[in-house]
C-alpha cells in the first residue's frame, strides 16, 4: 500500500479553488453567453452563406499549411537550441521569444515591409515567380507563422530536452546514422513536445487577426469576415459566426489534443 | 596476432579537461577495469573510444581495424550506459531489431531466446527489472555484432545487493562471450571483482596499468595507493637492502620489506588487512615486523572492524569482529601488530 504524502491544508485549497473558480467562469461566461444567444434558425442562416463558409474553409487551410511549416523550420531550430550550445545562443532565443511581445497589428505592418508590394522578396517574388503576397492565401500563411511559431520552436524543445543523449548514443553505436537516430529515437521521444507545439501554433494560427488584417484583407480569414460581419450588420450575424466557427476550432482543438495525449489526459491534459 | 584492442598515445583536450597519452592494448576477452575518482575522465575516454570525440592525436584500433576517424555507428562498439539506456518507447525486441534494422527479426526472437528473455519480447523497458535490462541491452548490442563492449559505470545506481548479482551475471555473460571489455568504475570491489586487466585513471592520465594483484599490492604512486584502499603509506628512508630484504626507518622504527632494490626515500605501504593483532608479545605468526602498538581509534566499517594503531608510527588495522572480540580492542589497549616483510610494498621516490 502507498502511503499518501500529506495533503495540503483544506482552508488553503478551498480558497484556491474559490479563486480558480472564479477564473474558470470569467473564462467560459462569455463564450457560454455569446452560443446561448444564438437561435438556430439565425446559425442555421449565417451557415448557408457562402463567403462565411469560404472564410472558414480558408482559415482552416492557411491554419494547417502554417502548422506543417512550423514543423519543417521550428523543430529543426528547437533540436538545436536543445542540443547545441553556440555564440550568440541567448540572442537567438530572444528572437524565438520576440513574436509574443509584438502587438500584432505592428507585425502586419512589418511584415508590409518585407512581403509587401514594395517589400523586397514581395516585390522579387511578384517579378520572379507572378506570385502575391497580399490578396492570398500566402499573404494569410505568413502572417499566421510569425505569430504562432514560437509556440512550436519552444514546446519542441522542451521535448527534445526531455530526451536523454545517451539514448541518441547508444543508438549511433548500434549502428544508426545520424539522421535515423533522429528520426526513430529523438523524434519519438520528444513527440509530445512537438505536438504540443503544433497543436498551440495551429490554435493561435487559426486566431489570428491583427496581422492578417493589415497584411492581406483578402481572402478574408474567419477572424476577418466576422469583423466584417460585426461592422456591416452588428452582433447578431456576427456572434452567429463567431459560434459557428468556434464550434469547429474547438473540435480540432480537442482532437488534435486527443492526438497528442490519448484518452486518458484528453481534452485537458498537461500541456 | 595482434591486439583486440589498442589504444596508442589518445590525447584529448576538451575545454578545460584533458586526455593525455592514454595507451594500452587488450586481447580478446578480456575485461579491462578503468577506476578513477568522478572527474577523472572515465566517460569521456570511453566516449572517445566509441567515436563521439575526435581525439587530438594518436590512434585507435578495434580488431585490428584503425577506427580512429570512423563514426560512431561504423565502430561495432556495444555501449552499456548506467541504466543500460534501452530505448523506452519500444519493446525488447524492437530493442533488439533497431540494432539490425535489415536483419530478420526471426534472428532477433533467437538471440533474445538465447539469453533467456523470449518471454519478454512483447515488454517495454519500463516494465522490467534490473537484471533484465542488463541482458536486454546486452542482446540488443550482440545483435549488431559488437567487436568491442564499453560498460559506464552500469551498476552505480542500484541498491548493493543487486549490483552484486548483476556484476557476477555480467561478468559469466562476458566470459561466454569471449569479446574484450572496458569497464569503468569508481568503485574498487567491482574492478577486484570484474578485472582481468585494470587501471587507474586520474586527470586524464593513466596512472598505471597491471593486473589487479599489482595495483591492489604494489601501487606505483601515493595515489594510486590512496585510491585501491592502502590505510597506512608512510615516509620512510631506505638503511640497507640485502638479499631480498629491505630495511626501513620509519622515525624511530625499522620495518622490514620484500625488495630487492629501493631508492634512498621510499613510501611504506601496507595494507589494512595484511596487518594481524595478537595480545602475547610473542605470539602470532613468525613475521619479520612486530611492533609494539597502542589502540587509537575504533571503528566498524560494513564487515570488519578497522584499527588505528600507534606503533612509533601510525598504522591501520583490519579485523574481524571474532578476533576484535576476542582480543578486547578498545583505545587504550596494548597489542602487538605484525606483519609479512612480503606485504610491506615499497614505492621509490625520486
Amino acid at each position: 500500500m502507498v502511503a499518501k504524502a500529506l495533503a495540503p491544508s483544506r482552508s488553503l485549497l478551498l480558497a484556491f479553488w474559490l479563486a480558480g473558480g472564479v477564473l474558470l467562469a470569467f473564462l467560459l461566461l462569455p463564450l457560454l453567453q455569446m452560443a446561448a444567444s444564438q437561435t438556430p434558425a439565425r446559425l442555421a442562416r449565417v451557415a448557408a452563406m457562402a463567403d462565411v463558409r469560404a472564410a472558414i474553409v480558408l482559415s482552416l487551410e492557411a491554419a494547417f499549411v502554417t502548422t506543417l511549416l512550423a514543423g519543417l523550420l521550428g523543430v529543426p531550430l528547437a533540436y538545436l537550441l536543445a542540443r547545441t550550445t553556440f555564440p550568440g545562443k541567448s540572442i537567438v532565443e530572444a528572437v524565438v521569444d520576440l513574436p509574443l511581445a509584438i502587438p500584432h497589428t505592428v507585425v502586419g505592418i512589418a511584415l508590409l515591409f518585407v512581403f509587401g508590394r514594395t517589400g523586397g522578396i514581395g516585390a522579387a517574388v511578384n517579378t520572379l515567380f507572378g506570385y502575391q503576397f497580399w490578396g492570398t492565401l500566402g499573404g494569410v500563411i505568413i502572417a499566421m507563422l510569425f505569430v504562432s511559431i514560437t509556440y512550436t520552436v519552444n514546446a519542441a524543445r522542451v521535448g527534445f530536452d526531455a530526451v536523454d543523449p545517451r539514448l541518441e548514443k547508444v543508438a549511433r553505436t548500434l549502428g544508426a546514422g545520424p539522421w535515423r537516430v533522429f528520426t526513430r529515437v529523438t523524434v519519438p521521444l520528444a513527440w509530445h513536445g512537438v505536438l504540443t507545439g503544433l497543436t498551440l501554433t495551429f490554435a493561435r494560427s487559426i486566431s489570428e487577426f491583427g496581422a492578417v488584417i493589415i497584411l492581406t484583407y483578402y481572402p478574408m480569414t474567419a477572424p476577418v469576415k466576422i469583423y466584417d460581419l460585426f461592422l456591416q450588420f452588428g452582433l447578431d450575424d456576427s456572434s452567429a459566426m463567431a459560434v459557428l466557427f468556434l464550434a469547429v476550432a474547438l473540435a480540432l482543438f480537442i482532437l488534435f489534443r486527443y492526438l497528442a495525449y490519448g484518452r486518458r489526459a484528453a481534452p485537458g491534459g498537461r500541456v | 596476432m595482434s591486439a583486440a584492442v589498442e589504444l596508442e598515445r589518445i590525447s584529448l583536450s576538451l575545454g578545460a579537461f584533458a586526455l593525455r597519452d592514454i595507451s594500452f592494448a587488450l586481447d580478446s576477452g578480456d575485461i579491462f577495469v578503468i577506476l578513477g575518482p568522478s572527474g577523472a575522465g572515465k566517460s569521456v575516454l570511453l566516449e572517445t573510444i566509441a567515436g563521439f570525440y575526435p581525439p587530438k592525436s594518436g590512434t585507435i584500433k578495434i580488431g585490428g581495424r584503425d577506427v580512429t576517424s570512423a563514426p560512431p555507428e561504423a565502430r561495432r562498439i556495444g555501449f552499456m550506459f548506467q541504466d543500460y539506456a534501452l530505448f523506452p518507447h519500444l519493446t525488447v525486441a524492437q530493442n533488439v531489431q533497431f540494432a539490425r534494422p535489415n536483419g530478420d527479426p526471426a534472428h532477433s526472437r533467437d538471440l533474445l531466446a538465447r539469453l533467456g528473455l523470449a518471454a519478454l519480447a512483447n515488454r517495454h523497458p519500463a516494465n522490467l527489472s534490473g537484471g533484465e535490462k542488463q541482458r536486454v541491452a546486452l542482446t540488443r548490442a550482440l545483435a549488431m555484432n559488437p567487436a568491442l563492449f564499453l560498460f559506464d559505470e552500469p551498476l552505480s545506481a542500484l541498491d548493493a545487493p543487486t549490483r552484486d548479482a548483476l556484476r557476477a551475471e555480467l561478468k559469466s555473460l562476458l566470459r561466454q562471450l569471449g569479446l574484450p571489455a572496458i569497464y569503468v568504475t569508481h568503485d574498487q570491489a567491482e574492478a577486484l571483482v570484474l578485472a582481468d586487466k585494470m587501471a587507474i585513471l586520474r586527470d586524464g592520465e593513466l596512472l598505471q596499468v597491471g593486473t589487479p594483484a599489482e595495483i591492489f599490492n604494489a601501487p606505483a604512486s601515493e595515489f594510486v595507493a590512496n585510491f585501491v584502499g592502502i590505510e597506512t603509506v608512510l615516509k620512510g628512508e631506505t638503511l640497507a637492502v640485502s638479499d631480498g630484504d629491505a630495511r626501513v626507518a620509519l622515525g624511530s622504527c625499522e620495518i622490514h620489506a620484500a625488495a630487492s632494490r629501493a631508492t634512498r626515500r621510499v613510501l611504506v605501504c601496507i595494507r589494512p588487512e595484511d596487518v594481524a593483532l595478537s595480545r602475547a608479545p610473542g605470539a602470532g605468526s613468525g613475521a619479520r615486523n612486530r611492533f609494539d602498538a597502542r589502540v587509537v581509534e575504533v571503528a566498524a566499517l560494513a564487515h570488519l572492524f578497522k584499527i588505528t594503531l600507534d606503533c612509533g608510527f601510525p598504522l591501520v588495522a583490519y579485523i574481524t569482529k571474532q578476533t576484535y572480540l576476542e582480543l578486547g580492542i578498545a583505545p587504550g589497549a596494548r597489542l602487538t601488530a605484525s606483519v609479512e616483510a612480503a606485504d610491506v610494498h615499497l614505492i621509490p621516490q625520486e
